[in-house]
């Protein structure tokens, strides 16, 4: 490995970690509501909803958008990095969701613009969230960051993807539905969906962008009106 | 992007987190101060819900809106100091659309004593322990004990009853914070909140008048 390769792995783990400020620990993607209804009770159900999570929306919708950011922004291309941020925008139909994504986003992209100040799509992706002109939504948010840390577009599709899977598995361990070596267990078991997905939709246009999990969504949609809860999704 | 004074309150779980920011609320709006409440909820909303009644809906202190409950993943501690990503994202949404605003609050899910804010989160910050915890409390010490801007005692009506020694608490809390101010309070009836007011209106906003007042004036 040579010295930038190793930088690159490095902004992989910084990215990817779990200890990296985006606020995603308060989220559950509406898992805290399927738990308290009795709907989800350990690990076979908690991996059926991440597989439907995954394969329904996060890979058609959110990796696509990714990687298609990833490309625009590689190739110096702001309109197009706007455009990806619009339409994945656009399919986030639940509020509480839609809402969770760009505050991580932006909050993402501010937290990378700090160290990174030489990146011409990260400072104008920055500059149009600032003034409203683009939503900073989280899988174009991360794209930006990834794409300025030099980090490759199949390497930022695997760690969304993981750390989605880290994200619900995390809330669930403090749900008490499941014990931490079944948190292991549930990941491990988890990788072949996610490289699966990352075949499938790296290569997708904006235009084949789609997510079809009517189930998920309104399981998601009660959560925002529960009256007791611990996740913001 | 305006920046707008900002407050943390931490403190364990029923130390009267809440309650202090309904007591001293009502004597900031008095003064002519618009303030904002952020609550960062453990497990239900039932804190921001009762501060949205009590002060909004009821006394017309502040807007609704203003109120705002925030859920915290199960991690109180994280989403004030490690990770404070969503209580930031709130609050730049609240300074980009409420540049009227004199203070916001931020109120910490109930924690242990080693809860601090992140100084990107709050600019000055209060811990709150009450005298039912025990009077080894303060010389137990901890983050939050040591280094918040001021320790607020609170329940000293309730020191008789569990065998708390407030002369003991003030001897280790001088001790353990050197200068630094803490203030016996009672929220039941209000004493000693005004004194928490006071610090808040000198610390905080640094004797300034109500953005209100100055708009009026023009």
């Amino acid at each position: 490995m040579n010295i930038d390769e190793i930088e690159q792995e490095l902004g992989v783990m910084q990215l990817s970690d779990s200890f990296f400020p985006t606020g995603i620990f308060a989220t559950s993607n509406g898992l805290e509501f399927l738990f308290t209804e009795k709907k989800i009770k350990g690990m076979i159900d908690l991996i059926e909803m991440i597989r439907i999570n995954i394969i329904q929306q996060i890979g058609p919708s959110d990796c696509v958008a990714l990687a298609n950011a990833f490309d625009s922004a590689n190739k110096q291309d702001f309109d197009k990095v706007v455009e990806a941020d619009s339409m994945v925008f656009a399919t986030k139909l639940i509020k509480e969701i839609r809402s969770a994504s760009v505050r991580s986003g932006v909050q993402l992209i501010k937290c990378v613009s700090e160290f990174v100040k030489d990146d011409k799509i990260l400072n104008q992706y920055k500059n149009n969230v600032i003034k409203n002109k683009a939503h900073g939504v989280f899988p174009v948010s991360f794209a930006v960051c990834c794409n300025a840390l030099k980090i490759k577009k199949g390497k930022s599709m695997t760690m969304m993807l993981y750390g989605f899977t880290v994200g619900i598995v995390g809330a669930a361990l403090r749900l008490g539905l499941i014990q931490h070596f079944e948190g292991q267990k549930i990941i491990h078991s988890i990788k072949p969906i996610i490289s699966q997905t990352i075949k499938e939709y790296s290569n997708k246009s904006l235009f084949e962008m789609w997510q079809f999990a009517p189930q998920v969504d309104i399981f998601q949609m009660s959560h925002e009106k529960m009256d007791s809860k611990m996740f913001i999704t | 992007m305006t920046h707008i004074p900002r407050i943390g309150i931490g403190g364990p779980v029923g130390s009267g987190k809440s309650m202090l920011i309904e007591r001293f609320v009502p004597m900031l709006a008095e003064k002519g101060y618009s303030v904002c409440i952020i609550s960062n909820d453990v497990i239900s909303k039932e804190d921001a819900d009762r501060m949205r009644a009590n002060l909004a809906t009821n006394r017309g202190l502040l807007p609704e809106n203003l109120v705002i409950g925030l859920a915290t993943g199960g991690c109180p501690h994280t989403a004030i100091r490690e990770d404070p990503s969503m209580n930031l994202s709130v609050i730049e949404e609240i300074e980009s659309k409420h540049t009227d605003l004199d203070l916001i609050i931020i109120e910490s899910g109930g924690d242990n004593i080693t809860t601090t804010f992140s100084p990107l989160l709050a600019d000055y910050s209060i811990y709150i322990i009450d005298v039912a915890g025990g009077d080894k409390y303060p010389r137990k010490g901890g983050l939050g004990i040591e280094s918040c801007d001021l320790l607020v005692i609170n329940k000293i009506d309730l020191a008789k009853m569990v065998g708390a020694d407030l002369d003991v608490m003030k001897n280790d809390a001088k001790k353990i914070r050197s200068e630094k101010p803490f203030e016996f309070i009672n929220c039941k009836t209000d004493e000693g909140v005004m004194k928490i007011t006071e610090h808040i209106i000198h610390d905080v906003l640094l004797d300034s008048v109500p953005k209100s007042t100055i708009t009026q004036e023009v």
